[in-house]
């Protein structure tokens, strides 16, 4: 789940590449809004790490 | 403001981003940091921002460019500030390495709120009368290696992340890459 973000945005990126404006914006905002669920997702997370 | 400025100033925006990721991936398999899920997120939310100054190269500067990056500094921002909140209290420690003394979700958030003020600057000094884009003119050979790099980076988080997280959700406390390391055990 997590991989999918950037998996939006890498091929947002290449439609960018591609030329294809359109589809670059929609996988964006797709991979936002992935970004946000996520985000609800783990907003409650605690860190037991301490360097 | 010229074409050729606008492109240049949204191809150094998009390296910026480009290079906060690529020192958070030096760190990672350098000093074997590994993200937890919000910083992550905050890698996402810094590639998500980086969109905004790629459609800038490829396609010419609008406004619309501009706010779909300050959009994904603002998800960024808002990740980062969450994670800053769940150790601002005193003894709660803080995850990861400090650079300049700051950890980097702190580092994050002042980068981000950073990226709106520049793109407020550039929105301030563009020159709504030029054309988003000339006839026959692309990125240029600058803007697509910008873009080519920016395409390499999110693909490189999207291998690692599938390497610590598999296809499900990470790990709270990342202390390996638990999905390769399955892969391996195979």
């Amino acid at each position: 789940m997590m991989v999918l973000p950037f998996i939006g945005l890498a091929t947002s990126a290449a439609a960018i590449l591609a030329g294809r404006r359109g589809i670059a914006i929609g996988l964006w905002l797709a991979a936002l809004f992935g970004t946000l669920a996520l985000f609800a997702a783990h907003a409650t997370s605690t860190l037991n790490l301490d360097f | 403001m010229t074409l050729l400025h606008a492109r240049t100033l949204n191809a150094l925006g998009l390296l910026g981003c480009c290079a906060i990721l690529l020192v958070a991936f030096g760190y990672q398999l350098l000093l074997g940091e590994l993200p937890c899920p919000l910083c992550l997120l905050q890698r996402a939310g810094f590639a998500a921002s980086g969109f905004g100054f790629a459609l800038g190269i490829r396609f010419g500067p609008r406004p619309s460019h501009y706010g779909i990056a300050i959009l994904g500094a603002l998800v960024g921002a808002a990740i980062a500030a969450r994670q800053i909140a769940l150790h601002v209290v005193p003894g709660t420690g803080g995850y990861g390495a400090t650079l300049f003394g700051l950890h980097f979700y702190t580092l994050t958030l002042i980068a981000f709120v950073a990226l709106i003020g520049a793109v407020a600057v550039l929105l301030l000094i563009a020159d709504t009368d030029q054309p988003a884009t000339l006839p026959g003119q692309g990125a240029g050979l600058f803007g697509t290696a910008c873009l080519l790099l920016f395409l390499g980076v999110p693909l490189a988080n999207a291998v690692s992340t599938a390497a610590e997280c598999g296809t499900g959700l990470c790990p709270d406390d990342p202390t390996r890459y638990e999905a390769l390391d399955a892969w391996l055990a195979r």
